[in-house]
This record gives structure tokens, C-alpha cells and sequence, in this order.
């Protein structure tokens, strides 16, 4: 069984990402679930959307995560990547964004949310745990010339790392089967400029 | 067929299209809404042949209007959330008396948490009160099959049946193999056929009423021995003791049942293998688990990790039998009685009301049964919000009374009999992200969209309000997120149109004060207009702002009357709420876009000031439905570091960075758009004292620009999942 958490802002396109990774699954004849946060939290609050992949053949029955079971965790922002550690597997892997989104509270309260001490705090705290990988998306979507690509290009990151019985080319064959046609040259496009990294 | 991803919604809408549905209405509704919307895509594509979908003005209008096509012989689906079927019960309770000819299923979302609704109400409560089956799936698979059940049951028993998934069934994804093309089923050539049964009357009732006890009765029987319903009810034993080929049996039972289920013989006998534990010593479980809709899938989950948690140890879990209840109402005790049979305890795990837990309480009562039940009355699970794989964990483990204790079970729990015990070490202990004292992690609760056009209304409001008393009231939509901080604009949220009757009642006890009521297009005609004849008729001083987007946006951007989009596809002239307003008697009523703040300031000001109901219409079409324009920018010679952008409106596009230097702001910082999420509204721009914020001119905005702005290609363009509803 392998287990998958996106976390992230609502409209940062974490649904899409999980769709792509049931997608990936499924080409590998694994059972698959997801589960979305769909609803108010969409406006802007912190959304997750949980993937679970029978890759040994297993039944998949509960359609979320318990703690500590997460192979691997895709944070979409900094804060939201420490706000869900507790579902990541010792030894698993977490990736994440580092670019924040500041919410309305923080920019109203006397202390600020500095996102690059987030990042380098949960690096420090998972050094021994699990892997780490921070991506500069921030630089990545500049080189595809949109953010709409920031979730195919941490599943890129993600999957080069090799936490999962999955490559960046089943993602590439999901991205082309899931994607709207006119977004899937972007989309793989994205996914080169990560494999080139 | 066809193999396609699809969310439980999506599925349950295909699995009612098979079943011949052919008239299909309903309100929108989290978690319910995506179904009428993949109804209606399907019919779009021309792949649902034959059927009638739309959206009806409230959940009472649907459900009136599928009991006449029902009457006439149409498989009927109305389709709400679980608060939506208050609105609809007035028809619901009678229609019961009254019967149905074509199967009519009743698709009622429940939501615990809950996540995005205003009660943790259990739709199976709603079905005992109005005597009718309801059927309570585990896993979005379940729930197709039992859609497609439900359609049977009810033309055999000429009863409304109600299918009632939660939030975690109506939004979880899996792949289902799919019917290309549906053909609705035809409505039988004699049609509605007149008769004294179809007009309730006191004397009708009270026939119906013995009709409805006898037909409860039939299908309670149904539900324990009919082998297609029988399924959704599934027994097996398990732990230490069963054979093995049993135990790989127990780990993947499938949700749809095992074969115990179905078997209506062997009532008294659960599972002859069981009481043999392959070397021929009988090992009876003396503990069962009892287990309703997604808490199954969690309670099995649960039961595997501590399988194997026991298996690392060189350990066995103890005999256990596990029950899942797919058909909570009318109960089935005949199933009851096979599952309970040699048990000395019971744990019941549901989330909501323990329904269950007390259909087991009164069997066990008039059985005299020996059997202890535990459950939410007993402190042994959750009594309220929903349950999960951990929490299950921990308290399954402690009820099988395995030493090993995974976690703290004493989250959430309220129960005198269950003091707060203290979290046991789990197996292993869980990574965690440690944020210093003075440096937490943000906080981030919903809010409106970056450019939301509510924003506006509830700012120009309160700025034409100033210091005079008032009371504002909210309604159900987005709009009640202008509750959040720095707006702080709603006062009040009860239900449904409930903001415009709440306010007059507030102009009665407390008449010094302005009052005012919020609502939203789609709010205003589902449940608005008796309170707007109430305020004419009644004579109340209130002023009713209506927020006009142009869309039904909290579900996730449905038509409405006042757009004239229907699902069907001809478009009709969209209803007006000027003229209805007109029409009622309202003689102030004044317009305003929300993006101009002097005006809107001003439009306010009028309406308040006026003695009697009055209106203002507040028209901007939602962020989500319109292409953005250019982001807003920050002149950083001119930023003063005020923080009044972020302290007036609190628009999520704009953020401080407080090591921003520029000549007017000096140490303070400065304000900064996200240009990701800004779509230049413009809002920003007329409340910034200095002239600092700026949005490029329309027209100006260059390719270069839309290139740099990537909001510029949201929306419209938007990805494929992100294309769905946002509700």
C-alpha cells in the first residue's frame, strides 16, 4: 500500500494532482481511492487530498490517510507542508514549495509569516527522519511561463526522487490522459525542466 | 462500459442513469451538488438519453415536483444535503402517506464535521421520523450498487427510499466501469392514473399509516434476507481462531458483503468455520464490532493495522465479529440476531447520532439479551464530528483490550463516562513539525476570493453605517465569510434565507437600531421571497442588500432564476429581482457595483436612510465566473507602510512584507499584491489614502503583461479537476 498526501491552498490545483496520480495507479493495475477537501475550505483555507495505491495488490478501504503513514507528502506552500508532518511515514518523503501564500491573518497580525524560516525549520527537524526536498517553484513556473504548472512540477520532483513505485514517465503518460490537450505540452514541458534539474 | 476515474457524485449519477432514471431535480448543496451537475453534462453530450435535470428554485419546489412525475410513473432522484431536506420535508412526510408509482430515491448528503454545513444532522433519524428506508453506503462502490437498489425497493414497496452518503463518500474518488450511454425509462403508457389515494385526507392517513408499519416491517425482512439488499449488510469473523483461508477472507472481505450476508439460512448459525480454529478447538468471538457507512472502511482499516501491529509481535488479534450496516432503517434484526448471537459486547463506531447503537440498545432489550453495548452513549466513541483510522485504532484496540494502546482516544470526546484519558504512547511516534512560541505557523481560514465583489458590498455598508447601531444579518453562501476579520460584516447566520425574516424581527425588539439583512441571488429565490412579503406586508423598517454574482458560487457556480441558464440548455429570460421586489411593494430600491466604492457608499446611505423595507442590489458578477484583468501594484515610492489595504478590506491578494523599504514607508514596511491571485478589481486601489496601489487602465494591459500575470490565465483556462465545483 502506498499512501500520498497533497497539501495545500484552495485553487492551488491540488485535486488535479491527486487525479493524476489515480491515474498513474490505475495504468499499473493498482486499486486506487482519493479523497478531496471540496467546500468552504476551497476559498482560500488549507485543503488536502489524500491518494492510496494498492500497489501490492491490496484492498483500499478507507479513502484517508492515518498518521504516520504517508510515503510521500507534496506541500504546494510552506506552511502547509509543516502543517501536515504528522501524516508522513518516518522515513518517507516530503516535497514542497517554497513560495508562500500569506493569509489575510498573517498580514494582520503583529507577526509576520516568514516562509523561508518554515523551510529551513523543517529541514532542520526532518534531517534524520525523512527526506527533504524543497523545490524552487518559484523559479520553475518562471521557466514554464505560468503557475498552473505547480502541480505537475512537485509531482515531478516528487517522483524523481523514487519514493514511489512510479516514474516521471507514468507521470508524463497520466499528465497526457488527464489534462485538458491544449495544457499537456505545458504540463510536459514542466516535467523536463525538472527531470533536467 | 467504460473505466473512468470519478468522484462518489459522479458515480452515484451514472449508477441512477443505468437504473432508467428519468426526471432528475434538486438544490445545490456541499457535499451533494456534483451529481445533478454530471447528470447534466451527460445530457449535454447526448450520452443520458431521455431525461429531464435541473436545478428547481429550493429542495421543497424538487421534491413537489418529482412526486408528480413519480405519480405519472417516472423513476424519480431528488438530490440535496442534509440541511436541504428540512426544506423539503413538508412534502417528504406526506408524500410517504400518499405513495409513489415510479421509484422516487431521495439522495441526501450528510456532512459530519462538520466541514462545510450548519448542523451535524443524521439524515437516518430523518428516515425513521418519516418512516422510510434508507440505505447508508461504506465506500463509494457501495453506493452505486445501493442507487441502483434503491430504485427496485422503491417501486416495490411504492415507497420514497432515501440512499444517504457523507462527505467522505460524496467527494472520494475510485475508478467504476460506466455505462456509455443511459436511456431514460419510459413513463408507462396508462401514465398518472386517477385515483382517491393520491389526495391526502385525515381518514387516507390513517389507512396509509397502517400501510407504511406493515411495509417497514416487509423490508427490515428484506434487508436480512433478500440476497441483493442482504449484501449491504455483511458479517464476518475474524482474529485469533479462524482458519487462515478465513482470516485472508475477513482482511478483504469486500464491502459489497460476504457470503454470510446474503445466506438467509443460517440465521442462528454465524459461520459453522468459525467455531472451529482449524485444530479443532471451538473459539467463539465473545466481541462484536457493529459499523455504519464510512466508519466500516475506517473500523476495517483500523482492524488491518492492528493485525499486523500484532503479527510484528508474533501475536494474534482476539477473536472478533464485525458487522457493517448498510441498511440502518427499517433495522434488521434478523441480522441482528445472527451477529449478536454468543457476543458479550458490542462497539458501535457511526459518526452523527447513534442510530445504530440504539437499535441494538432495543433489541438487546426485548431479546433480554445478555450483550453490553458501547458507543457514543457509553464514552466509547466520538460523539460528534467525524471518526478516522486513528481514533478507530486506539479504541478498537482498547475494546479488544490488546495492551499495546496506539493513541490518544480522548480528542473530541464529551462524555462524563469517559474522562479525558491521557494519550498512551502509540507504536511508533509520529514525526511532528515543532513551531517556536514566537514564530507559529499561520492560521488560514476560508475567505472571500481575491476581487470577490462581496467584499465591496459589505465595506460600502458599513462605511454608510458609520457609528449608527446596527444589526447585520448573514445568510447561507460565501457571503457569510464577511463574518472574518477586517470586515467583521455578519452578525448573524441561522439557515437559508433566514437573514431578511431575522432582521424585521430585530426591527420589532429593538427599533433604534438600523437593520440589515445580507443575501445572495440564489439564496433570495430559494428561500428569500416569503421574508421579502413578510417585510412589505408586515411594514418592517429593514434594508435588504442583495448580493447579486450572477451565480450560485458556494456550491460551485450553479444557474439560478435570476440567470435564466437552465440545465436543459434553452436559456429563459432570467427572473428579475428588481422587478419582483417592485411588484411586492418595495418603493425604495437602488443599485449599486460593489467594485465603485463612492457609489456604493452612496447607494447605501439612501437605502438605510430610508423609513420602511428598502433594497439595494448590489450587481458584480462572481470572480470565478469572469476573466481577470490585470493585477494591482504597489508604487513602493508612494506606500506608506499604514497597513489600511490589508486592515480595511483584508483581501487575500494583498500581503505586508515588513522588510519592504521605500522612501514615504521608511522601517515600516510595505504592502505587496500577489499578483497570482489579484485580478485587479480595483477595490484596493480607492480605499489606499496615498495613491499607492494602482491598476493598469483596461486595454493597456499588453501580452507581456498577461504573460508576467499568471492569474491572467486562470479560470477559463483552468485545469480539469480545478474546472468542478468549488463547494
Amino acid at each position: 500500500m502506498r499512501n500520498v498526501l497533497l497539501a495545500g491552498v484552495g485553487g492551488q490545483g491540488t485535486v488535479l494532482a491527486a487525479k493524476v496520480l489515480a491515474q498513474a495507479a490505475q495504468e499499473k493495475g493498482w486499486q486506487v481511492r482519493t479523497a478531496e477537501t471540496i467546500g468552504m475550505a476551497q476559498r482560500g483555507g488549507n485543503v488536502v487530498s489524500h491518494v492510496r495505491m494498492g500497489d501490492g495488490g491490496e484492498e483500499v478501504l478507507a479513502p484517508l490517510l492515518a498518521h504516520g503513514t504517508a510515503d510521500l507528502v507534496v506541500a504546494f506552500e510552506p506552511a502547509e507542508a509543516a502543517r501536515v508532518v504528522p501524516f508522513l511515514a518516518p522515513g518517507g518523503t516530503l516535497v514542497t514549495a517554497t513560495t508562500a501564500l500569506q493569509p489575510v491573518t498573517a498580514a494582520l497580525s503583529k507577526t509576520p509569516y516568514r516562509a523561508a524560516a518554515v523551510v529551513a525549520r523543517l529541514q532542520e527537524q526532518l534531517a534524520d527522519a525523512a527526506t527533504f526536498v524543497a523545490v524552487d517553484d518559484a523559479a520553475l513556473c518562471a521557466q514554464a511561463g505560468s503557475r498552473k504548472v505547480l502541480n505537475t512540477l512537485l509531482l515531478a520532483s516528487a517522483l524523481k526522487t523514487g519514493c514511489l513505485p512510479l516514474d516521471v514517465d507514468d507521470l508524463r503518460r497520466a499528465i497526457s490522459s488527464c489534462v485538458k490537450p491544449r495544457f499537456v505540452d505545458l504540463n510536459l514541458a514542466a516535467i523536463d525542466a525538472v527531470a533536467a534539474r | 462500459m467504460t473505466k473512468k476515474l470519478l468522484m462518489g457524485n459522479e458515480a452515484f449519477a451514472h449508477a441512477a442513469l443505468e437504473a432508467g432514471v428519468r426526471v432528475v431535480a434538486g438544490y445545490p448543496g456541499t457535499p451533494s451538488s456534483e451529481l445533478i451537475e454530471t447528470v447534466a453534462k451527460l445530457h449535454a453530450s447526448g450520452a443520458a438519453r431521455g431525461v429531464h435535470v435541473e436545478w428547481s428554485t429550493n429542495e421543497k419546489a424538487a421534491l413537489e415536483l418529482l412526486a408528480g412525475a413519480s405519480y405519472a410513473g417516472a423513476r424519480c432522484l431528488f438530490t440535496c444535503k442534509q440541511v436541504g431536506l428540512n426544506v423539503a420535508s413538508d412534502p417528504l412526510m406526506s408524500l410517504n402517506y400518499v405513495g409513489v408509482k415510479g421509484g422516487l430515491v431521495l439522495f441526501v448528503a450528510d456532512d459530519p464535521g462538520p466541514i462545510s454545513s450548519q448542523t451535524e444532522q443524521d439524515t437516518r433519524r430523518f428516515a425513521a421520523f418519516a418512516k422510510m428506508p434508507v440505505l447508508d453506503p461504506s465506500t463509494p462502490d457501495e453506493g452505486f450498487a445501493m442507487m441502483k437498489e434503491a430504485f427496485d425497493l422503491s417501486e416495490r414497496y411504492h415507497t420514497p427510499v432515501i440512499v444517504r452518503p457523507t462527505t467522505r463518500i460524496n467527494h472520494a474518488s475510485t475508478f467504476f466501469d460506466v455505462a456509455d450511454a443511459t436511456d431514460a425509462r419510459s413513463v408507462p403508457p396508462e401514465g398518472f392514473e386517477r385515483d382517491p389515494k393520491w389526495i391526502i385526507f385525515p381518514r387516507r392517513a390513517y389507512e396509509a399509516h397502517g400501510e407504511i408499519n406493515e411495509r417497514l416491517r416487509a423490508i427490515a425482512c428484506d434487508f436480512a434476507a433478500e440476497p441483493a439488499l442482504a449484501a449491504f449488510n455483511p458479517i464476518f469473523d475474524a482474529g485469533k481462531g479462524p482458519k487462515e483461508t478465513e482470516k485472508a477472507c475477513a482482511a478483504s472481505a469486500p464491502a459489497l458483503g460476504g457470503s454470510l450476508a446474503g445466506d438467509s439460512k443460517k440465521q442462528t448459525s454465524v459461520s459453522r468455520e468459525t467455531f472451529d480454529d482449524g485444530n479443532g478447538n471451538a473459539c467463539t468471538p465473545l466481541r462484536g464490532i457493529v459499523a455504519g457507512g464510512v466508519s466500516a472502511a475506517y473500523a476495517r482499516e483500523a482492524l488491518r493495522m492492528l493485525e499486523q501491529r500484532a503479527a510484528e509481535q508474533g501475536s494474534e488479534l482476539p477473536a472478533y465479529r464485525f458487522w457493517q450496516v448498510g441498511t440502518p432503517y427499517p433495522f434488521p434484526e434478523k441480522t441482528a440476531a445472527r451477529f449478536t448471537e454468543g457476543l458479550d459486547e458490542v462497539l458501535v463506531v457511526e459518526e452523527l447520532d447513534h442510530v445504530l447503537e440504539d437499535e441494538l440498545l432495543r433489541f438487546a432489550g426485548r431479546t433480554h439479551a445478555a450483550f453490553a453495548v458501547r458507543g457514543k452513549l457509553t464514552g466509547d466513541a466520538r460523539d460528534r464530528g467525524e471518526n478516522d483510522v486513528d481514533d478507530l485504532a486506539a479504541r478498537i484496540a482498547r475494546f479488544l483490550d490488546i495492551a499495546e494502546k496506539q493513541t490518544d482516544v480522548s480528542r473530541e470526546t464529551s462524555s462524563p463516562e469517559s474522562p479525558s484519558a491521557p494519550a498512551t504512547a502509540p507504536a511508533s511516534t509520529p514525526l511532528s513539525y515543532d513551531a517556536p512560541a514566537d514564530d507559529p505557523l499561520p492560521v488560514r481560514p476560508p475567505v472571500l476570493c481575491a476581487g470577490c465583489p462581496h467584499r465591496g458590498s459589505f465595506y460600502a455598508v458599513k462605511r454608510a453605517l458609520g457609528k449608527a447601531p446596527a444589526v447585520l444579518c448573514g445568510d447561507i453562501g460565501c457571503y457569510t465569510l464577511g463574518n472574518a476579520k477586517p470586515l467583521d460584516a455578519v452578525d448573524t447566520c441561522l439557515c437559508m434565507g433566514a437573514g431578511i425574516t431575522m432582521a424585521q424581527g430585530f426591527a420589532v425588539a429593538e427599533p433604534g437600531k438600523k437593520h440589515v439583512a445580507f443575501v445572495g441571488d440564489s439564496t433570495f429565490f430559494a428561500s428569500g421571497l416569503p421574508g421579502i412579503v413578510n417585510a412589505v406586508y408586515n411594514g418592517h423598517d429593514v434594508t435588504v442588500c442583495v448580493l447579486d454574482n450572477a451565480t450560485t458560487a458556494m456550491t460551485g457556480s450553479q444557474p439560478h432564476p435570476g440567470t435564466g441558464v437552465t440545465l436543459m440548455g434553452p436559456k429563459r429570460t432570467p427572473v428579475s429581482i428588481e422587478r419582483v421586489l417592485q411588484a411586492v411593494g418595495f418603493e425604495c430600491i437602488v443599485h449599486a457595483d460593489p467594485l465603485d466604492l463612492d457609489a456604493s457608499v452612496a447607494a447605501s446611505a439612501e437605502a438605510l436612510a430610508f423609513e420602511g423595507p428598502s433594497a439595494i442590489l448590489f450587481e458584480s458578477p462572481c470572480v470565478q465566473l469572469v476573466r481577470p484583468g490585470a493585477p494591482a501594484a504597489v508604487d513602493a515610492d508612494a506606500c506608506t507602510g499604514c497597513k489600511k489595504c490589508i486592515t480595511e478590506i483584508g483581501c487575500p491578494g494583498i500581503g505586508f512584507d515588513g522588510d519592504a523599504r521605500g522612501p514615504k514607508s521608511k522601517e515600516r514596511g510595505q504592502a505587496f499584491v500577489d499578483a497570482s491571485l489579484c485580478n485587479g478589481c480595483g477595490l484596493c486601489t480607492q480605499v489606499c489614502p496615498f495613491g499607492a496601489l494602482g491598476v493598469p487602465p483596461a486595454g493597456q494591459l499588453a501580452d507581456a503583461d498577461a504573460a508576467e500575470n499568471p492569474a491572467a490565465v486562470s479560470h477559463e483556462t483552468e485545469a480539469p479537476a480545478e474546472g468542478g465545483p468549488h463547494a
